[in-house]
C-alpha cells in the first residue's frame, strides 16, 4: 500500500513555553483510507494534528514528516496547504466580519458559488441560511464545527486532518458525519487523520492509532487499539460494547 | 454635476459610485481649495456656499417634512501638491425630515496640505441624519487634517455618523467630535483609520452628551497602525442627571502592526443618572494569532492573512 504521510521519530515542544509535548512518534497513513487517532484528554493529539500541519506555535525538535514522498519537516503552514494537507480545528477560530461563502473560499480561491452551496448541504447547513453569515460567536458551536468540516471539504485536500469533527454535533448530523467521511475517502481517494472520542468510529476507520502521553503506544485494528487504551487508562466503563 | 478627473479618480478608490455621483439632478456642492465647482440643490433642500476670506462657508438646510431620497454628495479637495482649505458648513435638519449625505474629502496629491472643517449640525425634532464621511490623503503623508463636529440631535431623532479612512496615507488627522442628545433620540459614531506609516498620526475624539430620557449612543472605533505611527482615540460617553433610561456604548477595536506602531484608547465614561448604563469593550494589540493560524492552514502568507484580517475588522 502506497503510503502518503509518514511520520518518523517525531518529538514536539510548544515554541513558547518549551515544553515537550510529543516524544518520538512514529506512524503511518495509507493513501485513501482512514487512520483514527485516539487517546486521553491531554494525551498531545491536536499537538500532533498541528505539528503535521505546521502550526508555528509547535517546534519540531527531532524527526521527520514525510508527505507524498517528499520531506516536509521544515516546510512552511501555507505551503503544506497548498501541497494539499488540511486540518479542521477542534475549537475553530471566529472571524467578526467574514461571511462564510468567502471562509469557504479563502483555501479555494477558484471554488464556485454552487460547489460552496453543494459543500454547505453535505454538513447539513442550509446554504440558504448559512452562504452570507458572518463566522462570528452568533453561530452555534455545532455549527461553526460543520463550517470548519466544510471549509476543509472545500479545499479538496489529499490528506484531511480533522480534530474531533463530531464533538458538539447534534444526533442527525452525527449519524451522517460518518458516511460524508466514508463518500469523501470513495469519492475525492483523499486520505484522512481523525481525531476522536467515539467508539462508532471504528465502522469506517481503516487503521488506529492510540496516543498517551506524548508517545503512540499501540497501532494496529481500532477493536485491538481500544482495548489497550481500556487497559491502559483502566477505566473498565468506556470498554462496554467493545468485545472481542 | 461637473467634477474634476482628478477627484473622480480618487472617489473611485472607495468604490464610490461615481456614475451616481456624476448624474444629472443629484444635489451636490463641489469645493477645490476656496473655489466653488458647482452645486445643486432639489425641491425640500437648500445647499449655499459663500466664500470668505479664509475659505467656504456652507449651509444646507433640509425643510420640513421632507425626505431627501438621494444622497446629497459634498466633495472637498485640495487636488495640487499644495495647498489650504477650510470648510464651515452648517447642516440643519428641519423637523420631521430625513436625509443622507455622503462626503468625500480628497487630497490626492498632498505633499503640504492643509484642510480645516468645522461643521455644525443640527438636528430638530423627529429627524433623521445619516452622515458619510470619506477622506483620501494620497500616499505621500503630506496631510493635516483637522475636523471638528458639532451636533444637536433633538427630540425623537437619530444621527449616525461614518468617518472612513482606510486607503492610502493618513499624515496628521485630528477628528473632533462633539454630539448632544436629547429626549429619546440616538446616534451611531463610527470611525474606521488605517495608518500605513511612521508619519501617520491620527487623533479622534468622540464626545457624545446623553442628555435627554431614553436617548441612546453607540461609538465605535475600528483601527489598525502598520509601520510606525500612532493612533490616539478618545471616546467619551457622559450621561446627564436628566438622561432617565438613556444607554450607551463604546467598542474600541484596534489592531497593531509592526515595529514602533502604537495605539493608546481612552474611554471615559460619565454616568450622573442612576438609572442609566454605559458599557464598554475595547480589545487593542496584535492580530488574534489563531485567526491567523487558521487562515495560514487554508495556503495564506502571514502577508496575505494579516490583510485578510484587517479587511474583515474594518469593513
Ligand atoms: N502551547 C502549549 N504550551 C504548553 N503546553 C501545551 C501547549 N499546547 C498544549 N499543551 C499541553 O500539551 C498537552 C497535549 O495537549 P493537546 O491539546 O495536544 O491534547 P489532546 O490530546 O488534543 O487533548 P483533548 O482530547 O483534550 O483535545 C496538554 O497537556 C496541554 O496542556
Ligand atoms: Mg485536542
Amino acid at each position: 500500500m502506497k503510503k502518503i504521510l509518514e511520520v518518523k521519530n517525531l518529538s514536539v515542544e510548544s515554541r513558547e513555553s518549551k515544553k515537550k509535548i510529543l516524544e518520538n512518534i512514529s506512524f503511518e497513513v495509507d493513501e485513501n483510507s482512514i487512520y483514527a487517532l485516539v487517546g486521553p484528554n491531554g494525551a498531545g493529539k491536536s499537538t500532533l494534528a498541528y505539528a503535521l500541519m505546521g502550526a508555528p506555535r509547535f517546534r519540531i525538535i527531532a524527526g521527520k514528516i514525510i508527505f507524498e514522498n517528499k520531506d516536509i519537516t521544515k516546510t512552511s503552514i501555507e505551503k503544506r496547504a497548498k501541497m494539499g494537507i488540511a486540518l479542521a480545528f477542534q475549537e475553530p477560530a471566529y472571524f467578526e466580519n467574514i461571511r462564510v461563502k468567502d471562509f469557504l473560499k479563502v483555501g479555494n480561491k477558484d471554488i464556485s458559488e454552487k460547489e460552496i452551496e453543494k459543500t454547505l448541504s453535505l454538513v447539513g447547513l442550509d446554504p440558504k441560511v448559512f452562504l452570507n453569515r458572518k463566522v462570528n460567536r452568533q453561530l452555534s458551536g455545532g455549527e461553526r464545527k460543520r463550517i470548519e468540516f466544510a471549509s476543509i471539504i472545500a479545499m479538496k485536500p489529499k490528506l484531511m486532518i480533522l480534530d474531533e469533527p463530531d464533538s458538539g454535533l447534534d444526533i442527525i448530523i452525527y449519524r451522517e458525519f460518518y458516511n460524508i467521511l466514508e463518500n469523501i475517502k470513495r469519492e475525492t481517494k483523499s486520505s484522512i487523520i481523525l481525531i476522536t472520542h467515539r467508539e462508532e468510529i471504528g465502522a469506517i476507520c481503516d487503521k488506529a492509532g492510540l496516543l498517551y502521553k506524548g508517545k503512540i503506544i499501540d497501532e494496529g485494528d481500532f477493536r485491538k487499539v481500544i482495548r489497550e487504551y481500556c487497559q491502559i487508562v483502566n477505566r473498565k466503563k468506556i470498554c462496554k460494547g467493545f468485545k472481542e | 454635476m461637473k467634477i474634476p478627473e482628478e477627484l473622480l479618480k480618487s472617489a473611485k478608490k472607495y468604490h464610490y459610485d461615481t456614475f451616481l455621483m456624476q448624474g444629472v439632478e443629484i444635489p451636490h456642492l463641489c469645493v477645490e481649495k476656496s473655489k466653488i465647482l458647482s452645486s445643486f440643490c432639489c425641491p425640500g433642500l437648500e445647499i449655499s456656499a459663500k466664500k470668505y476670506s479664509q475659505g467656504v462657508k456652507i449651509k444646507i438646510v433640509v425643510k420640513k417634512g421632507v425626505k431627501i431620497e438621494k444622497p446629497v454628495f459634498l466633495c472637498f479637495g485640495v487636488l495640487g501638491k499644495n495647498g489650504k482649505q477650510i470648510i464651515l458648513p452648517e447642516i440643519t435638519l428641519e423637523e420631521n425630515s430625513e436625509a443622507k449625505i455622503l462626503s468625500f474629502c480628497t487630497f490626492p496629491k498632498a505633499r503640504k496640505v492643509f484642510h480645516k472643517m468645522e461643521a455644525k449640525i443640527k438636528l430638530k425634532k423627529k429627524t433623521r441624519l445619516i452622515y458619510k464621511e470619506i477622506h483620501y490623503h494620497g500616499d505621500k503623508f503630506g496631510t493635516k487634517i483637522e475636523t471638528d463636529f458639532k451636533i444637536f440631535v433633538g427630540q425623537e431623532s437619530g444621527f449616525e455618523s461614518k468617518f472612513v479612512l482606510d486607503k492610502g496615507s493618513v499624515g496628521k488627522l485630528k477628528v473632533n467630535l462633539r454630539a448632544q442628545l436629547e429626549k429619546e433620540s440616538f446616534c451611531k459614531v463610527l470611525n474606521k483609520v488605517i495608518g500605513r506609516g511612521k508619519k501617520d498620526e491620527i487623533e479622534i475624539y468622540d464626545k457624545i452628551l446623553l442628555n435627554g430620557e431614553s436617548s441612546s449612543s453607540l461609538n465605535k472605533l475600528r483601527g489598525v497602525m502598520i509601520n510606525g505611527g500612532r493612533i490616539f482615540f478618545k471616546g467619551e460617553t457622559e450621561v446627564t442627571k436628566k438622561a432617565k433610561n438613556a444607554r450607551g456604548h463604546i467598542d474600541c477595536q484596534e489592531i497593531v502592526v509592526g515595529e514602533n506602531s502604537m495605539v493608546q484608547s481612552t474611554p471615559i465614561i460619565i454616568v450622573k443618572n442612576p438609572e442609566a448604563r454605559v458599557t464598554h469593550e475595547a480589545s487593542i494589540g496584535k492580530i488574534n494569532q489563531k485567526e491567523l493560524e487558521t487562515l495560514m492552514s487554508r495556503g495564506l502568507s502571514e502577508k496575505e492573512a494579516i490583510d485578510f484580517v484587517i479587511k474583515g475588522m474594518i469593513e
